[in-house]
């Protein structure tokens, strides 16, 4: 079984890892780098727990090979924060409570703030349309929806 | 218990969830989360192809010689049963499997796919015996036997198996004469309804890692709702003390009932036995989380039901169905739940139940929230909408004519509370316009409006129990200790405000020690059943009384003054008498030096408290009569108006409107959040799931074809309401939400579906295709 | 009943610096080694046992595999590692080819977008691939390289039937090319799954109108059905009915009831035949609809 070298940053750190081909980047990011933020929910892409951002834009972590991130830029929930500060979007990710059980929180975060990269001020249709493959059993969708909402608008 | 005049402010205060910054910051732990070191062993599990087959023998040589591989166990390595009120399952199939999934043997590995690969090499050879998998087949007089010991198992004596039968419980109302009450009976409707088997679906699947050390001890991490259950039966099923086994629960991902009890669980313990001193991690698939764990259980509801011609329902005979599967162990008392409450919440002089728990080969019934009460009201809700139409009343006016009030006897022959039901559907009522048709958006759509009430009661044994520890730091804060989990729906903030409120100490001065860990946190009997800010809300703040009457003590005998006459404020000891002050962190662990340091007083202060209910009775087995069935009734209801695309068959929730008596709500936002969340979770069984089986096999067991509500397929609008009507022994009145608001929606729906186009399907869900063809099968 | 993996199986990545490589590993090793780009197919199959490969050879790298380039005289030229996502925002194709865009915001959700291909999808050949009938509908063809010379198979010769392409061991579409859609051709794509956004469709319809002179009417229409056969169906007697004319509601009428009696439909585990017959009706209807208001310039 062939080891390949990669070579990527990670939340702003450089890391140098050896994985296996067919590692995903889900699993390197859990098992090699402890990031485990990022959740495993169906290893299909169908339920977005996994999503981070790959060079700026949302993937399915599960269905990326970690060998093919070598060089490049990945965000995770955990980079989101930043010196112990939460960002405008998990603030109102708080206020609106709209984080129960908390497990697709960090797909939700991901996603949006991929959203707001792409355009600051979502209208209501756009903002659950990017939502689609972030899949909630708790919330309801609704107060994810305003908080993003919310986020745009400050 | 509760005071409801002298409301501390944090009690009914949108206190900011003390769980949301872990979240948010994906700091918080969930159990795959855990750091194990390089002995982490990896488990899999070889399953059943069969849904129902006698194993006449399996091979691990195979898979033990492969590289890699640590230990292969099977049924022959653990003959115990195990089970929460009937003891049916083994942790390996031993004779025979009886559903498809059922595990058959384990591995553990060094890494997930060795042990996958190991799987392949195991060789088992069944039997194949003619499977069941419908309730009405498993009733035949003729049907096999998918349980021959019945007679021989454990079970609790409020469940009344029958063996020689498929019945694994009966549970039985005869209260009045439904007989002679049919006479009287202007209108009668008669239906049956199937609703099909659907799954919980938790974002995060089901996790658990065993370790049994070399002195024997057990450490099971599992994202769990019953820590404590999970000990107790294990241990039994051991025969080890549970003072030998500690669970340790972080964070679950979502539980929604499929994470209580045992289940998976018990397979990597087994498996770690064999290789002690390693952890050993078992991870459900999303594909084995829909098929091989808990689902809930499919019904086929029978109802007869009856009134007079002002509209006062006389008599309603109900024959439930249930298909418990494979094992039920946890479903048998779904049956009975769904039985004692089975006239909904209406008062019915006249009552006749059976509610029948059916073996079958299919996937596993256990609870899942609502706990049989939205399958038996999406019976009951649909034939009320029929009875009214049949008398030529207002489905509302019906339902307030009929509908339970304090004082009303019950089916079981308790007596009713108060409740705030009117007052439910009155406000639900009203925010959808009810009587005002609705206006279609286009020419080929059509629209129409339903109602739906429900009640519910913890279905719990009778004796239930809640503690709470409370330790002061040396600074005055709060470390509350509770055996309750937060699986989302708040319950570590809701214990922290009352934490707060009882004691006399800011919001942010109380923080739960978690996980929740059986070695050190209060016993308390599992997150279930709508129970925790009622039950351990109650433990809590008799927690703080505890530390309050410490502190007074301490404070009293120091001051010389009267214990009557102290307070706490804000962390602070205050005299109502003399007005001194001493704050909290002077003396909650060193005391209170005596006058010129001539001794000391008092010491490091730690409280505990406890709740369990002392009231509830038995039920009489052939009449189901009992003084009180149950602890109590949080009752509600919600309106639909939908939107049906007639070209097409889609519909769309135009306006949703939910009501609930909480009795008191601790922290409204968050039971507004629940009524929320739970709707759209019924909005999605509605419209969206099911389970779909061929020959016991489940055909769509991933989020392509087993689709659930995301965020494009909302109401367009929903309004919550809160009804505070206090129960009496409840923290600040306070009752459960939890479960409740998913329970009248599938039925809510079907009658908005009802009124746009004129038709009942008969059974949910209701999607486009099967709206649509009915619509063109009628016309045609 | 077949169990998914708990992850992705062993398997080795390849990545080879030039397209001839590629092929040849692929000729080298049939039935061990399988193409991928963006993985959204080729991971779940790898996942679900339907494929077993030993090599996963990763084609995005190769060169003009990522070009996505619009020639006034030739058309578009979409290569395979082309995201979903990037063709959504070129402004040459919102333009220009608009029903791609809007079949591809119908493909699952951005996240997966990001990752998946229009040339993905079309090898992966299945009934209900939303992008395949607007490829066809603007009568694309794809740039295939093997062991002999490229060559270039319009688009309505390259299904065999579901999951199955004219692709033999060793072929791989470098890129799919586009010509230029008539002028003031005007489309919609309309699309029926269970929930709102983000289903396999049950029913899909792509219809593209443009002036004709040669026709009768005036109008010529291309109708081209999804996931309600075992290709993509284009409605050729419906075709001819409008382009003969007179094109009225009548008319569209009956080309969607034409529509209806043509498609194949199948009944399974996501609907019916009897559905999918009836909505291909209710789409190709609303769809014309649409097209016929565009085209006399009332929207």
């Amino acid at each position: 079984m062939t080891v390949h070298r990669i070579q990527l940053t990670v939340n702003g750190i450089m890391e140098d890892l050896e994985v296996p081909g067919h590692m995903t980047l889900l699993m390197m990011l859990r098992e090699n780098l402890a990031l485990t933020g990022t959740k495993n929910g169906c290893e299909a892409g169908e339920c977005g727990a996994c999503t981070v951002l790959l060079n700026g834009e949302p993937v399915n972590s599960c269905l990326v090979l970690a060998v093919e991130c070598d060089g490049a830029e990945v965000l995770t929930v955990e980079g989101l924060t930043e010196n112990g500060s939460l960002d405008a979007l998990q603030k109102a990710f708080i206020a609106q409570n709209a984080i129960q059980c908390g497990f697709c929180t960090p797909g939700m975060l991901i996603s949006a703030y991929a959203l707001l990269q792409r355009n600051p001020r979502p209208d209501e249709q756009e903002i659950a349309e990017v939502l689609v493959g972030n899949l909630c059993r708790c919330t309801g969708y609704a107060r994810i929806i305003r908080a993003i909402w919310d986020a745009a608008g400050s | 218990m509760s005071d409801t005049q002298n409301i501390p402010e944090v009690v009914g205060s949108d206190m900011r969830r003390v769980d949301v910054r872990e979240k948010a910051s994906g700091a918080a732990i969930f159990t795959d989360d855990v750091q194990f070191g390089s002995n982490l062993l990896h488990a899999r599990i070889k399953r059943s192809l069969h849904p129902h087959a006698l194993i006449k023998s399996i091979d691990i040589s195979q898979a033990q010689a492969l590289l890699g591989v640590k230990a292969v166990v099977t049924g022959d390595d653990f003959p115990g049963k195990i089970g929460l009120y009937l003891k049916d399952r083994n942790i390996f199939a031993r004779d025979r499997v009886r559903f498809i999934g059922d595990p058959v043997a384990g591995v553990a590995a060094e890494t997930e796919e060795i042990a996958e690969r190991a799987l392949d090499l195991i060789q088992v050879e069944y039997e194949p015996l003619p499977p069941i998998f419908h309730p009405l087949d498993a009733i035949k007089p003729d049907a096999i036997l998918i349980h021959p010991d019945l007679g021989d198992y454990e079970v609790a004596n409020f469940i009344f198996p029958e063996p020689g039968t498929n019945i694994s419980n009966h549970f039985k109302i005869r209260k009045g004469d439904t007989e002679s009450a049919w006479q009287k009976c202007t209108a009668v409707v008669e239906r049956e309804y199937y609703i099909p088997h659907i799954q919980h679906v938790p974002i995060e699947t089901h996790v658990a890692i065993a370790e049994v050390s070399h002195s024997g001890k057990i450490t099971l991490w599992s994202s769990s709702q019953s820590p404590f259950a999970q000990r107790d039966l294990i241990a039994k099923t051991l025969g080890v003390s549970p003072s030998s086994i500690r669970v340790i629960s972080h964070y679950v991902g979502g539980g929604f009932g499929c994470k209580a009890g045992v289940t998976m669980e018990a397979l990597p313990i087994v498996i770690a036995m064999k290789v002690k001193g390693h952890p050993v991690k078992l991870r459900l698939t999303r594909e084995e989380e829909f098929f091989t764990n808990f689902v809930r259980q499919a019904l086929v509801i029978k109802l007869k039901v009856g009134c007079d011609k002002e509209g006062n329902i006389l008599a309603m005979e109900n024959t439930m169905y249930w298909d418990g599967g494979a094992s039920t162990e946890y479903g048998v008392n779904i049956t009975r739940a769904g039985g004692y409450s089975s006239t909904g919440p209406y008062d019915i002089p006249n009552v006749k139940t059976d509610s029948y728990c059916m073996y079958t080969n299919n996937t596993v019934g256990g609870p899942y929230r609502g706990f049989g009460m939205s399958e038996l009201h999406t019976g009951i809700e649909q034939y009320m909408d029929e009875l009214a139409d049949e008398i030529g009343m207002d489905k509302l006016e019906f339902r307030l004519k009929n509908v339970v009030q304090d004082g009303d006897i019950l089916a079981t022959g308790m007596v009713m509370h108060p409740t705030g039901i009117m007052e439910c559907i009155r406000k639900v009522a009203e925010a959808i316009d009810w009587g005002k048709p609705g206006q279609p958006g286009a020419p080929h759509k059509k629209r129409g409006k339903g109602i739906a009430l429900m009640w519910k009661a913890p279905a719990m044994p009778p004796n239930p129990g809640s503690s709470a520890t409370m330790k002061l730091n040396e600074d005055g804060t709060i470390l509350l200790g509770v055996g309750g989990q937060e699986l989302g729906q708040g319950a570590f903030t809701v214990a922290a405000q009352l934490a707060a409120a009882t004691l006399g100490v800011p919001f942010d001065w109380v923080r739960i020690t978690t996980p929740v860990d059986t070695d050190y946190s209060p016993y308390e009997w599992q997150t279930v059943a709508s129970r925790l800010t009622w039950s351990m809300g109650n433990a809590v703040m008799a927690a703080a009384q505890d530390v309050r009457r410490q502190v007074f003590e301490v404070v009293s005998e120091a001051w010389e003054e009267n214990p009557d006459d102290l307070d706490i404020v804000d962390g602070v000891v205050i005299s109502k008498r003399s007005e001194r002050e001493i704050p909290l962190r002077d003396f909650c662990v060193y005391g209170i030096p005596k006058e010129n340091f001539d001794g000391w007083i008092g010491g490091p202060i730690y409280g505990r408290g406890k709740f369990m209910p002392t009231y509830v009775t038995g039920l009489d087995k052939e009449t189901g009569q009992g003084k009180r069935a149950v602890v109590h009734y949080t009752t509600g209801a919600q309106a639909f108006e939908v939107e049906i695309d007639c070209d097409t068959g889609k519909l769309e929730v135009i306006r949703a409107a939910a009501a609930f008596d909480v009795g008191k709500a601790i922290n409204p936002d968050l039971v507004k959040a629940q009524m929320e969340g739970g709707l759209v979770q019924g909005l999605s069984s509605a419209l969206f799931e099911q389970m779909v089986f061929k020959d016991g096999e489940m055909q769509n067991p991933s989020f392509v074809d087993y689709r659930i509500a995301t965020s494009v397929d909302l109401p367009r609008e929903i309004q919550t309401f809160i009804v505070e009507v206090p129960q009496d022994d409840g923290p600040y009145g306070a009752r459960g939400i939890g479960e409740h608001p998913m329970v009248p929606t599938v039925a809510g729906i079907a009658n908005a579906i009802h009124e746009a186009v004129g038709i009942r399907l008969p059974g949910p869900p209701f999607t486009a295709e099967k709206i649509f063809m009915a619509m063109k099968d009628r016309k045609g | 009943m077949i169990y998914p993996h708990p992850v992705l199986p062993e398997f080795e990545y390849i990545r080879l610096k030039t397209a001839e490589e590629a092929v040849n590993f692929l000729r080298n090793h049939p039935h061990q080694s399988h193409p991928f780009l963006g993985g959204t197919d080729c991971f779940v199959a790898v996942r679900d046992r339907k494929i077993k490969p030993e090599y996963l050879v990763d084609l995005k790298p190769l060169s003009g595999f990522n070009d996505l380039s619009f020639d006034r005289q030739r058309g578009l030229t979409i290569g395979a590692a082309v995201s979903l996502n990037r063709l959504i925002a070129s402004p040459d194709v919102q333009t220009l080819y608009p029903l791609i865009a809007a079949a591809a915001r119908e493909v699952g959700s951005y996240s997966l977008r990001t990752r998946a291909t229009l040339v993905g999808n079309l090898c992966n050949a299945s009934p209900c691939g939303d992008t395949i009938a607007p490829c066809m509908v603007y009568q694309g063809t794809a740039h295939i390289l093997g062991s002999t010379t490229p060559k270039d198979v319009p688009l309505v010769d390259f299904f065999k039937g579901p999951g199955e392409t004219i692709l033999d061991c060793g072929e791989i579409v470098q890129s799919v090319h586009l010509p230029l859609p008539p002028s003031g051709a005007r489309g919609a794509y309309l699309s029926i799954g269970r929930n709102a956004l983000g289903d396999l469709a049950i029913a899909a319809v792509t219809v593209l109108g443009f002036t004709g002179s040669s026709a009768a009417s005036r109008y010529q229409f291309r109708i081209a059905l999804s996931a309600v056969g075992p290709t993509v169906i284009f409605v050729e007697q419906a075709q001819r009915l409008l382009a003969e004319g007179p094109i009225d509601e009548r008319a569209l009428e009956n080309a969607a009831d034409i529509a209806s009696q043509s498609c194949k439909p199948i009944d399974d585990i996501r609907s019916s035949a009897r559905y999918r017959r009836e909505m291909v009706r209710t789409l190709t209807h609303r769809a014309l609809q649409k097209v016929w208001a565009d085209l006399q310039g009332k929207s």
